[in-house]
């Protein structure tokens, strides 16, 4: 049985390049342990566990007209109020006001959701949506960025390397001029809850003409990681946002579960679920009221 | 070779961490020779001998372990114990009044017949206590909100829920100009 033979609390990345780099031996970031500590205890055991989570500088929001960068180690209760900064962001504020318990947005963070790799994980989805890119400081001080999918890369898995450490997270915010964004999920109970299937939509929309100049949409919980439905994507970009477009939005989301997930026990559910879900994102994006399609109408 | 019996689990962990860690809690400084993987509750319950802190999951999912940490309330059994160095650490036994009083939300959990068992009693009050630090005339929602990690087993939610809503009410909110 190996024990750990050490642990380390850097208050700097330049304390922790300092660690990090001189050490050969397996290495474990912890900031919130949320979920480190469910793997500890099932006998993951590295050579060294650095605790991140004193670091001021992994932990912030900054903001200005097209771009948002929030350190790694920012908890997840932080991030809740960022939709009155950027209604470009909003979804990732839903997001983490649906997040787990108080107890848990306290102490999870952004970059360890994206360590966990989760296929459930809530941020995953939102931040694919919103085009992010990962900075990630390596074992040997060099840095690299990279986008969600090329760092998460199956369930539980992701491309980085032990020691690699994500500093911070980088929102572009460059969809047209006028982003807007909106996030929704379903689990089997309201608070606390893993998510069945999880919507994030972010529309460049036109006020005046209610047009839908650009939009991106990513399902989350629906596969081993976040999925963009690019081809509900082509048949709404550019339309004017009314109960038709609303109808084709809900009916091409059960299309892309079905393609999804064929077969699945859940498919039978989820094919439904998607649409009720759909409708909640599509009121909460566009802040006005949209009917179910004629197919469920009466249903609920 | 040091063994520490946790639930029903035996647990052997040869390698100590070689700095004691030392814990700020309730006001008092705790310190001991551990293993790095020790938890926040592990050291609460096992060095301290806090037993006021439960331990029902050690996965964040019930809350019985909850203890506010600089303030706010978190799962204890989700924090490693050297992680929480430096940092200022209440338990239940920590908002007893020094004269033994009971604090107000402990008094009102008793007053509304808020325990039944009492398992969950402990995290429910220190969830409660953290929201009413932080928001110090919540409504039912973000009580519900703020007591959505602590379940009770008893299911005596309703009383517990109006229990916070007393001592909620009775804080002075200063009327802002």
């Amino acid at each position: 049985m190996t024990g750990i033979a050490r642990t380390a609390s850097p208050e700097t990345i330049g304390e922790t390049s300092a660690i990090v780099a001189g050490f050969t031996g397996s290495i474990a970031y912890i900031a919130g342990g949320t979920d480190l500590i469910i793997a500890l205890e099932q006998g993951f055991r590295p050579d060294m566990i650095v605790d991140i989570s004193r670091m001021e500088a992994l932990n912030f929001v900054e903001i200005n007209f097209k771009h948002v960068r929030i350190g790694a180690a920012t908890p997840v209760s932080a991030l809740t109020k960022l939709n009155e900064l950027h209604k470009g962001i909003a979804a990732l504020s839903q997001a983490a006001e649906q997040f787990g318990s108080a107890q848990i947005r306290n102490r999870a963070t952004l970059g360890g959701n994206i360590a966990s790799a989760k296929p459930a994980g809530d941020l995953l989805p939102v931040l694919m949506c919103l085009d992010c890119h990962i900075e990630v400081l390596c074992r040997d001080g060099s840095t690299k960025k990279l986008a969600l999918d090329e760092v998460v890369t199956d369930s539980g898995t992701t491309s980085l390397d032990n020691g690699d450490l994500i500093t911070a997270i980088n929102l572009p915010l460059q969809l047209g001029d006028n982003p807007i964004s909106a996030f929704g999920k379903i689990g089997r109970r309201r608070e606390l809850t893993i998510a069945r299937l999880n919507l994030t939509v972010l529309a460049d929309y036109q006020t005046e003409t209610s047009l839908a100049r650009d939009i991106r949409i990513v399902a989350g919980a629906i596969g081993p990681v976040p999925l963009r439905l690019k081809c509900v994507e082509q048949e709404l970009r550019g339309r004017k946002v009314d109960q038709t477009f609303a109808d084709d939005f809900l009916g091409a989301l059960t299309g892309a579960v079905d393609a999804a997930i064929p077969g699945r026990y859940s498919q039978t559910y989820k094919r439904q679920a998607v649409m009720g879900l759909g409708l909640d994102v599509l009121q909460s994006l566009f802040g006005r009221e949209f009917s179910l399609p004629a197919c469920l109408r009466g249903m609920t | 070779m040091n063994f520490l019996k946790q639930d029903n689990l035996l647990i052997t962990e040869p390698a100590l961490k070689q700095e004691p860690i030392v814990l700020q809690i309730n006001g008092v400084e705790y310190r001991d020779y551990t293993t790095a993987t020790k938890t926040l509750s592990q050291f609460l319950r096992e060095t301290a001998g806090l037993t006021g802190v439960k331990t029902g999951c050690n996965e964040g999912e019930c809350g019985a372990c909850t203890v506010l940490v600089d303030n706010k309330p978190v799962n204890s059994c989700l924090i490693l114990a050297f992680q929480a160095e430096g940092r200022q650490i209440i338990t239940i036994e920590g908002l007893l009044g020094a004269d033994g009083t009971l604090s107000p939300l402990q008094q009102a959990f008793l007053d509304y017949g808020a325990v039944q068992c009492g398992y969950c009693t402990p995290g429910m009050i220190l969830a409660a206590e953290g929201l009413l630090r932080e928001i110090p005339n919540p409504d039912d929602r973000e009580i519900r909100r703020a007591l959505a990690g602590n379940i009770c087993r008893c299911s005596g939610f309703l009383n517990i829920i109006k229990a916070v809503k007393s001592v909620a009410s009775q804080t002075d909110t200063p009327v802002v100009a």
